[in-house]
Order: structure tokens, then C-alpha cells, then sequence
């Protein structure tokens, strides 16, 4: 059966006075699917959700959530969609009940529903010992539950994430990815962004990598790897002096490699045998690893290789 | 899909429930809110109106604190109207991002300004409103000509909370608010014909006065309550008063909007 689409971005752009924040962004999600948008600081991950949940204009292009136009359907779409922020916007003054309450308000739910939405979502975020604390009182990671909860007060058919896990401890972390994989098996479409590849390739069923604007390669975490860095790769510390030695026996013997900082990267491919490299390389210490998206992400900037990756 | 119904119902409620959303959080904190809204006026009512006044035969034909209550109803709902949107919605805006994560909801920026403007006219007439109260209770106020002054009074506090927004949309940070406050609405608060009547200001001045939209809110109120201005200059006054109201709100709307969704 063909799933449907829940978003196509089709040309958005967006500019911040003269700077492009987002040029030209093109792809679609499927109804059901765990998108991520995965990318550095500043990378425009955030820009491009924001367009999306409707709180920042778009200069030029396109974009459809639950095939409808976000350019005249926007009270519509957000009254289909969740949103978990990255500044949350609580209100302080108020209770965790409170804060579910008056959300749901704003969505114009029907007073005995709302309420009982309220305490269902309130046992799902496991937050009823907490239903009548301020929300200053809350831990952080009990606070992101609560975002959460609101979110989902209007029953949503899409939601949007931003760096949801930023600033969580292990335990509250894994909360939010098991509570992303529940609304997944609920049949909800999620988008979340990240710069954590670890957390992409574990909760994201597709993923965009982004980087400066745009969009440099679109797929699943496993066909991306595969396709541009291969399963394994093994790790050379080489010494300053002796980098352009080792770099052209690599390549003389057709092996791609991106160098990072001291450490070059060999990527090797299925049929590749580990041996034939250690044999090229030998006296220099190295390590053999599975590839991962960090790969992915090496090769696809380039050489201009973000500090904050590594 | 949301039905059409369902689109008008919240097209119809998005206002209040901005305006509901304030007036929870005020519930919070009541009495504090209270003590700053009425006791403060009717302190300023004891020791101007009554006190100060006594040493003033009369004025204009009539006791001082009679001619000073109607500017007091004035000048409580501009400070109250005026603060509440200008700390409050800058505090919800730039600290809190209470309006950030109300637009992530059905509401639209539209109703979160109005709702907001209405919010801060609500406030600054409620404490005019107390201040009534206080006033009735010592013998002050009898007369049933209070009903359209306080109507009056609602439009001045809904054209200060408005500017209070529009500061909010000037302002780079905190401290700035002191700005406008010190250079434009404790000044006017002195000299728009509340203390003394603007006869007693020097030509020039007196026609500056006029420009000053608190001048309006005074001359209109204090028209209705102690009678002996033509209908058609009280008219005049609520019109200028309208007319400034509906200007802010306007520039309100497209700079705080932007504001939102950028
Ligand atoms: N309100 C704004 N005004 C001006 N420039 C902005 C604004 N918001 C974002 N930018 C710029 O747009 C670019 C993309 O920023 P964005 O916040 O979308 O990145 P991001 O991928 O979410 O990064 P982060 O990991 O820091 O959250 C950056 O260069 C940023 O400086
Ligand atoms: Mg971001």
C-alpha cells in the first residue's frame, strides 16, 4: 500500500536580514515515519522545523503538512500537529494540570474531554504525583515529560521535535526515545531534530543531514552508511610528518578516506579485506570500528569538518 | 480535517482564552496584585484629594478632591494599563515565551495581541473600578454619571496597555522600559490637567497638553462627572481618545506580529 505524504518541503528558503539560514530545502515525509533532521550548530535544523510547525515565515518555496498549505491553512495545521519546543514556554505561575489544561483550552476542546485527556496524558508522562506542583518545582527531565504531554493534547497527527533530548540526563533521554518509538507504534508521524547521530540512527527511521542550509543526502541511517562510507572503518593515527606518505598509498590502491584532524578515516567496503589496509599501513596503530552516521556526516562537509562533531 | 464550525468557534474564543489564560495567573497572586492596583490610588485619593485639598477653598466651583477624583480614575488605569503590558508582555515575551508557545496552538498572533491589550485594559479598569469603590464608601461618589466615565476610563486604560505593547515592541532590553516611563507617562501624568487645571499652564504648554492623549482621558471624564462642559467637547475628547487607540493598536498589531512568527 502507498503510505501517504504527511510533508513535502518543496524550494523552502529563508533568509535572516542578508544571511541564508535555509536555501532551498526539498523532501518529504511519509505518513507514520520517524523523520530527523541531523546537522551541527547552526546548521539551520531549527530554522526548518519552525517553518514546518508555522513560527517563521518563509521567503520562497512551498511546504505542505497533512497536504495542506501552510501559507493559508495555518490555525488548520496547528490544530493537527504537536509541537516540544526547544524553550518550552511553560507557564511558571501555574501547575503541571494547569498547564495541560489551558493548552488544551487554546485548542478549543470541549471541557470533560479536555479534563480527561489531561489526567490520561498525565499517567502517560507518568506526571500524577506531579499534577499539582508549580512547574519550577519539576526536575528537568520531568519538565521535557510535561512538554510532551502538551504536545499531545489535541490528539496530534504529526509531531514536531526540536533537540528534544538537549540538556537531559541518560535516564531522561532514554524516556523521550522510548516515548518517540510508543507515538511512532501509535501510528503518528514524528520530526525531530538533532545533532546527536547516535540518537538519529537509533529512534529515526529516515533521516535529512543538514548542514549550512541545506540538505546534503536523504535515506535511512543503514542505506546511507552503506552507500557512501561502506560497514567498516579503521581508524590510523597517523604521525604529522608521514600524512601525504600514507594518503597516497592509500590512494594508489583505490581506498576512500577522509582525514580528520590527525585521524584518517578509511572507509572500507563490503568486499573489502581489513588486512589488505593494515598491510599498507603497517607500524601505525589503528582501530577497526563499525561505520556510523558521524561517517557519513565526515564525508559529506567535506573537509570544513565542525568542531563540535568530533 | 477541522470543521468549519469548529474554525469559527475558535476564531471566537481565541481572544478570551488569552485574556482566561492572564486572568488564571492573576487568581495566583491576587491580594499582591490587588495591593498594588487599589490600596496605592486610594492612598494618593487620602493624601492629595482629601489632604492636600483641604487647603483649596475650591476649584473650578467645587471642592479639590472632587475635581481631582476624576483624574485619579484616569491616571490609575494609565499606570496599571501601561505597566501590565509593558513589563508584563515583555517579561511573557522575551523571558518566559509564554506568547511563543501559545502560537504552537490554534491561536493566531492577532488574538494573542488583542487578547493581551484587552488583558491590560481589564486590569487598569479594575483598579479605577476599586478605586470607585473605595470612594463610594467614604460618600464620594453618588451619582450614577460614573457609569459613562468609567466607560471612558476602559478606553484610556485599553489605549495605554496598547502603547505599553508598542514599547515592548521598541524596546532592546529591560531597562529601557524606564524610558518612556520617565520621559513620557509620569511626566504626563503631572501635567494633563490632573493636579491643576490646564488654565493654569503657561500658553505655550497648554497647547502641547493637548497633544498628550491623558489630557483627553481627564478632560472627557471629568466633563461627565462634573458637568458644565458642552456634550459636543466631551464627544470630542472620546474621539481623539478613539482615534489614538485605534493608531497604537494597529502599530501594535504588525510589530508585535512580526515579533512572533519571523
Ligand atoms: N532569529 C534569527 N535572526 C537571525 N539569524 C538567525 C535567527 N535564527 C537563526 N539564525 C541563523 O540562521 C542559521 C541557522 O540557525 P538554526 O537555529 O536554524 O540552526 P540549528 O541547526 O537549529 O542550530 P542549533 O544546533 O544551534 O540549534 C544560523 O546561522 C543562525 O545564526
Ligand atoms: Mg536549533
Amino acid at each position: 500500500m502507498e503510505k501517504s505524504v504527511a510533508i513535502e518541503a518543496r524550494g523552502l528558503m529563508k533568509r535572516y536580514d542578508n544571511d541564508v539560514a535555509i536555501g532551498a530545502l526539498n523532501f518529504e515525509v511519509l505518513q507514520g515515519e520517524c523523520f530527523g533532521l541531523l546537522g551541527p550548530n547552526g546548521a539551520g535544523k531549527s530554522t526548518a522545523i519552525r517553518m514546518m510547525y508555522g513560527s517563521s515565515l518563509i521567503d520562497q518555496g512551498d511546504l505542505f503538512i497533512l497536504g495542506l498549505n501552510i501559507k493559508n491553512s495555518g490555525r488548520e495545521i496547528r490544530s493537527q500537529i504537536g509541537v516540544v519546543p526547544t524553550e518550552d514556554g511553560l507557564e511558571t505561575e501555574l501547575s503541571v494540570r494547569e498547564n495541560l489544561i489551558l493548552f488544551g483550552r487554546y485548542h478549543g476542546i470541549e471541557k470533560n474531554l479536555l479534563h480527561r485527556r489531561c489526567e490520561d496524558l498525565l499517567k502517560l508522562v507518568k506526571l500524577e504525583e506531579y499534577a499539582d506542583h508549580r512547574v519550577p518545582e519539576l526536575p528537568v527531565g520531568f519538565r521535557q515529560r510535561l512538554v510532551f504531554a502538551r504536545a499531545l493534547i489535541n490528539e496530534p497527527r504529526i509531531l514536531f521535535l526540536d533537540e528534544p533530548t538537549l540538556s537531559l540526563d541518560p535516564s531522561a533521554r532514554q524516556w523521550v526515545w522510548n516515548q518517540i518509538q510508543n507515538e511512532k507504534a501509535q501510528g503518528r508521524t514524528l520530526l525531530l531534530t538533532t545533532h546527536d547521530m547516535e540518537e538519529a540512527e537509533k529512534i529515526c527511521d529516515r533521516i535529512a543531514i543538514m548542514d549550512r542550509g541545506k540538505v546534503l543526502a536523504v535515506g535511512t541511517p543503514r542505506e546511507l552508511i552503506q552507500r557512501l562510507v561502506g560497514t567498516q572503518v579503521i581508524e590510523l593515527q597517523v604521525p604529522r610528518g608521514d600524512l601525504q606518505y600514507y594518503l597516497s598509498r592509500l590512494s594508489s590502491h583505490n581506498f576512500a578516506f577522509q582525514v580528520v584532524k590527525q585521524q584518517v578515516n578509511v572507509h572500507l567496503k563490503d568486499n573489502d579485506d581489513p588486512q589488505r589496509v593494515m598491510n599498507l599501513v603497517q607500524g601505525i596503530s589503528l582501530t577497526l570500528r563499525q561505520s556510523g552516521l558521524s561517517d557519513v556526516f565526515f564525508k559529506l562537509s567535506g573537509h570544513d569538518v565542525r568542531d563540535e562533531l568530533i | 480535517m477541522i470543521s468549519s464550525g469548529k474554525d469559527l468557534y475558535l476564531k471566537r474564543v481565541g481572544i478570551w482564552n488569552v485574556w482566561g489564560r492572564n486572568f488564571l495567573v492573576f487568581r495566583k497572586s491576587w491580594i499582591v496584585n490587588l495591593f498594588w492596583m487599589v490600596v496605592e490610588p486610594t492612598f494618593v485619593l487620602f493624601s492629595i484629594g482629601y489632604g492636600v485639598g483641604a487647603f483649596i477653598s475650591s476649584i473650578q466651583g467645587v471642592a479639590y478632591v472632587d475635581f481631582f477624583f476624576p483624574a485619579l480614575l484616569c491616571l490609575t488605569a494609565m499606570m496599571v494599563a501601561f505597566f501590565e503590558t509593558a513589563y508584563g508582555s515583555y517579561s511573557k515575551l522575551n523571558f518566559q515565551k509564554i506568547y511563543q508557545a501559545m502560537i504552537l496552538s490554534p491561536l493566531e498572533p492577532k488574538e494573542i495581541i488583542f487578547g493581551e491589550i484587552l488583558w491590560g485594559g481589564s486590569k487598569g479598569f479594575l483598579s479605577a473600578l476599586g478605586v470607585t469603590l473605595v470612594a463610594t464608601v467614604f460618600g464620594h461618589t453618588d451619582n450614577l454619571l460614573i457609569i459613562p466615565a468609567l466607560l471612558v476610563v476602559f478606553i484610556c486604560a485599553i489605549l495605554f496597555s496598547s502603547l505599553g505593547l508598542l514599547v515592548v515592541s521598541f524596546i532592546k532590553s529591560h531597562d529601557q522600559i524606564s524610558v518612556p516611563t520617565s520621559g513620557f507617562i509620569v511626566p504626563m501624568s503631572f501635567i494633563c490637567g490632573t493636579y491643576f487645571p490646564l488654565e493654569q499652564m503657561p500658553v505655550a504648554l497648554k497647547y502641547l497638553v493637548y497633544l498628550l492623549p491623558l489630557t483627553h482621558a481627564v478632560g472627557a471624564v471629568r466633563g461627565i462627572l462634573l458637568g458644565g462642559m458642552p456634550w459636543w467637547q466631551i464627544g470630542l475628547h472620546i474621539l481623539v481618545l478613539l482615534l489614538l487607540t485605534l493608531l497604537v493598536v494597529r502599530a501594535v498589531q504588525g510589530r508585535i506580529s512580526k515579533k512572533l512568527i519571523h
